[in-house]
Parts: structure tokens; sequence; C-alpha cells
């Protein structure tokens, strides 16, 4: 396996190895360009892979001393667990379920089309659709996503979607389908077709769904261009007296710190620790953190607009077999202001196991009883959606420094402030609504409403902008204030749109290596 | 908890059925995900008297009752559990007692009898929620849990398969074998679609 010196500033550092990072990083490889990745978790294959929630839980999650703030009820209920997602080699390509829809035009310029939001700080894009289709196409072949860029069909329809999309065809809709999906319905690109054994978010056992796990980061390596350092925590990025980027400052296992040199770093930590890190990188030059100068780096945090909710059907559906999202609606996702909201929603049929369906019925001291029991009664009559829309991005919702509680690595602990604004609490319940007339229509006797989820699909807290002045890095995830330096995960995004994020992360990664090789070419980096 | 019925109107051309929703209960405290993590095996010590015991079973029954679909034996499982845990651990044991102590005191309070005397679910349940932001009850109620809902010797009864992939999956195992919606689309259709 490469390893690169600490002290050789031609590679381009990367921290993270997730579906930013680990696409960055072979992306850059395959163009012959030296990476070292830094992945804060541990080196994961697929023998850890079980079929088990808490078990995958324990063993994946990112766990590390948070707090969950701000007006929603996670605050409360996972007071430190504000996110769900991954700590170890692949980020949360490992945990991620495999939904590979694109953003669509309105949700690139959400400014243009929704006009100024009160409370809201809703901007457009500096890249448009038409820019990123060829980028998406890019993706979604690496990916191996079904549909028609890789004329790999769709899944075949579990019994939990089968009972969504009845409903769907019974109340008029139109849009629904078991893809786009980056799981293999047929062997492709050495990897498997899914088996429908489930568990999709615990990992896929056996590498159908793509992950930077099994496909990205071992084929980087394998190039013998990419170094990938597991159990290396980020601490701090290093700047040189003309505000150019020169090494990463990182922890490994034992504790040891170490100065990794750089041509140029990247940033894809997820959108809790990308900020994060850029704050912790403040200097006499940077105050208020690296790339800061527009007081955005940490502001306008994305969650999606979500929810879930479940209905009990009068025959049993055993939702649990089968692809974990095995379909989505998306009859809801257009931008109609006469609904009373902007923006619009995905619903995704989302089966739960047993375990997390009585921990997240009614999440919180107040989840037990005769009502939780009689509802888990029900479980195998159940079929559901988790309710994916866009959140209007708030400058109050983000990423801050505790003031004096440190972490295992003597950094501040993150607050992570999440308060619905008014749109969401509107498209959330017009949501419902939907769900209930969906599964009603096949004769649904009870429907049941969980709030949302601790986020698995964190964005916009280092978000583009073609000014300056309103965002942190421009339209390739480069930095305004620092030419070298580079954002790469869901961060960088403006706006959430209403679909999973993951697809679109990948295609900007690919496009911005092209970026980094071209810059790189020019010699102004 | 708050749980709303919406009734369905004839107006509203859906009839017939009533569909509950939970509503968020905004006054809790929270637990940690040190809590929620899996509890270690029991070793059966006794910590607790005859009727503290008595209290905790009843207590463990009301918290998730499946009367028609669990044993008293699992519950008893749970008590177990929950003794060994304080056998090892006097502080957690001091709350605990304390905590059943507060509990018959409050059912004697308010029904003239100890707590297992209460004959009215509905009323135990409703004792219960005075507790339940307090760390003795929620111990109880996330042992509770992670012995019923996360026991795979117990998923058959709630109609759940749980692990799969040593089976290869659920391709053959029924994952698309209900009969009361239209099946979906042949592998035909789904290659026609994306023009395969």
């Amino acid at each position: 396996m490469t390893r690169f010196d600490l002290s050789d500033d031609g590679v381009v550092v990367i921290v993270g190895s997730g579906a930013g990072g680990g696409t960055l990083a072979n992306e850059l490889a395959q163009k012959g360009i030296r990476s070292v990745v830094l992945e804060a978790g541990k080196r994961f294959d697929l023998g850890d892979i079980e079929n088990d929630e808490w078990a995958m839980f324990s063993k994946t999650s990112w766990l590390d001393k948070r707090y969950s703030t701000g007006g929603w009820h996670g605050a409360v209920n996972h007071p430190n667990l504000p996110a769900w997602i991954v700590k170890g080699y692949g980020g949360s390509t490992i945990h991620w379920a495999g939904v590979a829809l694109r953003l669509r035009e309105h949700e690139f310029r959400t400014r243009s089309h929704y006009g100024a939001i009160p409370g809201a700080n809703n901007e457009d894009w500096p890249v448009t659709l038409a820019e990123m289709i060829p980028w998406y196409e890019k993706a979604e072949r690496k990916m191996g996503v079904t549909g028609r860029t890789t004329g790999m069909p769709h899944l075949p329809w579990n019994n939990g979607f089968r009972v969504l999309a009845e409903g769907c065809r019974r109340t008029g809709r139109t849009d629904y389908n078991s893809g786009p999906m980056a799981i293999n319905s047929v062997e492709r690109d050495d990897r498997p077709a899914c088996q429908q054994i489930g568990f999709c978010m615990q990992g896929c056992a056996i590498g159908a769904k793509w992950s930077t796990m099994y496909t990205e980061l071992p084929r980087a390596e394998a190039t013998g261009n990419c170094e990938v350092r597991t159990e290396a925590m980020a601490l701090r990025i290093e700047h040189d007296r003309a505000g150019r980027v020169t090494g990463v400052v990182y922890a490994d296992a034992e504790g040891v710190q170490h100065r990794q040199k750089a041509r140029a770093v990247a940033v894809a930590g997820n959108s809790i620790e990308s900020p994060r890190l850029l704050l912790n990188s403040a200097s006499a030059m940077f105050p208020d953190g690296l790339a800061n100068s527009s007081g955005q780096v940490g502001r306008n945090y994305l969650t999606h607009t979500t929810a879930g909710c479940y209905a009990v059907l009068p025959e049993k559906v055993h939702m649990y077999r089968g692809t974990s999202v095995a379909g989505v609606v998306g009859d809801e996702v257009n931008h109609d202001a006469g609904r009373g909201f902007a923006g619009g929603y995905y619903l995704e049929f989302l089966s739960l196991g047993l375990p997390f369906m009585a921990a997240f019925l009614e999440p919180g001291n107040t989840g037990w009883g005769r009502s939780v029991a009689g509802a888990m009664e029900q479980y195998d009559r159940m079929s559901g959606v988790w309710i994916c829309g866009e959140d209007m991005a708030q400058e109050k919702n983000g990423i801050t420094l505790h003031p004096e509680e440190k972490d295992q690595h003597g950094l501040p602990v993150p607050l992570v402030a999440k308060t619905p604004h008014n749109n969401d609490h509107a498209m959330t319940a017009h949501a419902f609504e939907a769900t209930a007339e969906i599964y009603e229509a096949v004769g649904a006797t009870d429907v049941y409403e969980l709030p949302a989820y601790p986020a698995s699909h964190n964005m916009g807290t280092n978000r583009m902008h073609a000014d300056p002045a309103k965002g942190v890095v421009n339209a390739f995830g480069q930095a305004h204030d620092v030419a070298n330096l580079f954002v790469s995960d869901g961060s960088q995004f403006t706006s959430s749109g209403a679909c999973n994020p993951t697809l679109t992360i990948v295609a900007l990664a690919i496009r911005q290596a092209e970026h980094i090789a071209r810059e790189m070419a020019a010699g102004s980096i | 908890m708050t749980i709303t019925i919406h009734r369905q109107t004839s107006e509203s051309g859906r009839t017939g059925f009533s569909r509950r929703r939970f509503l968020l209960s905004t006054a809790m405290i929270g637990v940690t995900t040190g809590g929620m993590l899996r509890i270690a095996g029991a070793s059966g010590a006794a910590a607790l008297d005859a009727g503290q015991s008595a209290t905790l079973l009843r207590m463990v029954q009301d918290i998730y009752p499946h009367p028609d679909l669990l044993e008293l034996s699992h519950y008893e499982a749970i008590v177990e559990i929950v003794a060994a845990k304080a056998a090892g651990d006097a502080a957690n044991a001091a709350a605990l007692t304390d905590g059943l102590a507060r509990i018959e005191a409050q059912a004697r309070a308010l029904h003239g009898t100890g707590y297992t005397g209460i004959a009215d679910p509905d009323a135990r349940e409703g004792l219960l929620r005075h507790f339940q932001h307090e760390g003795f009850f929620q111990g109880v109620r996330w042992t509770a849990y992670f012995a019923i809902y996360d026991n795979k010797a117990l998923w058959p009864r709630f109609g759940y398969g749980g692990s799969s992939v040593e089976h290869g999956g659920y391709i053959d195992r029924g994952f698309s074998d209900i009969t009361f919606v239209p099946a979906g689309p042949t592998l035909e259709q789904r290659l026609a679609e994306v023009g395969g």
C-alpha cells in the first residue's frame, strides 16, 4: 500500500472518505494526482456488515460528543445525536439507502423561483441543472444508478412499496417507481445484483449498493496515487503568510499529532465536521475561521424537511423484506405556491426493523405504554414512508463551537442548531395528509406520524454562492478566500432540494476533480 | 403521550375508520445515546425484596404491555436484568428502590391500594407517567425495550424476520408475496421503461 511522507507537499489532503471525499480521491487518482485521505473512523470492509440495526448503529455511527440544539424535537429527544452519520472508511455511503435522484431546475435557483422568504436565506446556486446534467450522468454511470443513463432496470417492487404504489394509483398519482437507485438490479461493475436482503442502511452486506467503501476508495488506493489513513482525525488546517493552505494537523489512533503537508486541501467531513474544522482553523489572518470572510461558515444548516409516516393495512405486509427504500413518489416535488409553501417533497418508502420502529415511533421519554405497544403489535401490517422535502435555509441554523467543553482531541464540542422554518411545518403537514390519503385508499386503518429522525442528510454549512459575500465557496467548491482550499461534501449545497444529496455530492466531486486538475495544470494551485 | 383520534367523516368520502396520530410531547427529558446502548446480560442477583420485585414486574408489563403476545416469563426475565444491574451498582439500586417506593406511595395516595392492586391498566399507566422523566424509570424502560424489541427470540411473535443475508436475502423468501394489491411490473416492463 502506498505511503506518502508527511513532508510531501505535493499531495492533495482530503478530509473524509465518504461520497465527496472518496469520489474526489478516486477521480484525482485516476488522473495521476496524488492524495492523502484522512478518515477519522476505522477501516471497515464487507465482513463488518451485519443485518442488525443496533449492532451496526453502535459499530459505525459518529458518536463523538455533539449537542443538538434549537427548536426541533431532537434537542430534547436526541440531545447528543443531532445527526445519524457514519465514522469510518466509506463514510456515510455505508449508511445511505441508495436513492439517487437529481435536483430539479427550480431547486438550483430557489431565490429566483421562490422569491425572498421572511426568515429564510434562500439563494440561487452558482450552477444550473443544465450545467450539471453531464456530471449527473457521469455519477450515475460510476455509481450504477438504475434508469436510462445505465440502462439498468429499476429494482423489483417489494411488498411495502407495492402497497404505497397502489395507493398512489388509486389517488391519481403518476410519478412513483422503484428507482432511481444506486443499487445493482443486475450484476454490474464487479458487484452483484440486489438479493432483497433489507438492512440497506446498516451497510449492504454483499456490495450491491454503491459505497465508496468497496468502490472508489480501494480503486484509488490500487492506483498507487492515494493513501487512506484511517483513525486520523483532522484537527486544523494550516496556512502560510500568503493565505494559502499548507497542510493539515491530525491526531492518529493513539492521539499522537502529525502534520501532513499539502498542495491543496479538500474538506469532506460532512456538514457538521467540515465547518467545524474551518472554524477550528481560525488564525490571526482568518480570525473568524478559515475561508469565512462571508461569515457563512457553519450557517444555513440544512437537513431536509422530514418525518416518518406509517400506515397499518388490513393484511400482512412484512415491509422489512427487501430493499429498505424500495420506491419513491415524486408527485409532490414540484414548486406550487398554491399549496402554501415553497419547494416540494418526495415520499420515499422506508422499512424500519422492529427495534428501530419501537425506538422511533415515539422517540423520547414518553414512547412507551399501551398505545406504543399496541402499535408495535401491528408491525407486520405496516407500510410507510420517509418524507424528504426541501428545507428552508436559515442563517440561525448551524454549527457553532462550545465555549468551554472540549472533546477527546481537545477540540471544542460542536453545537448543532436546528429550528424548522414555518415553510417546513406547512410542508410536513401537507405531506402527512398526502401520505394518509394514499394509504387510506388501500384500506389503512391507522396512520402513525413520526417526528424527524436524527439527520442523515446534512447540508449547507459551507454554501456555494457566486457572491463571495454570501457564500463560502464558488461553483467548483473552491473557497472564495483561499484558492487551494476546497469543500467537497454536501456542506457546499446552496439549498437542500427535496432529494437525497448523495448523487449531487458525487456529481460535484467528479466536476471538482476536473477543476482541480485544470488548476494544477495551469499552475494556479 | 398525546394521541389525536381523527374520525373520518362521510363528507370526506372515506368512512368507517379512525387513524391515530402520535403528536410530539415537548416536555421530555432526553435519553442519551449511551442510555440506548445494549445492556449486558443478567446474573440474576437479588437486589430487590419480594414486594419491590412484584411492583417492578407489574411496571414492566405496563411499560410495554403485550398480554396476548408475550408470556409472564418474558417480563420476569426483564425484572431479573433490572435487578442484576441494581445488584452491581449501589447508586442505581438506591434510585430504583426509591423510585419503586414512590410509585407505591403514589398508588396508595391516589387509589388506596398498592400499585399491583390497581385494576385499571389506564390508571396504572397514568400513575407511571408521573415518573417517566426520571432516570430510574427510563433505565427500566430501556431495559424492557431491548429485552422485547431487540430480542431475536421474540421477533417471530411480532412478525419480524430480521437478518436475511445468511439465507440469501428475501429474494426467494417472500419479498413480494402479498396478494391484496397488484403485483409490480415484470422484468420486461422494467427493462422497457429504461430503454433496455
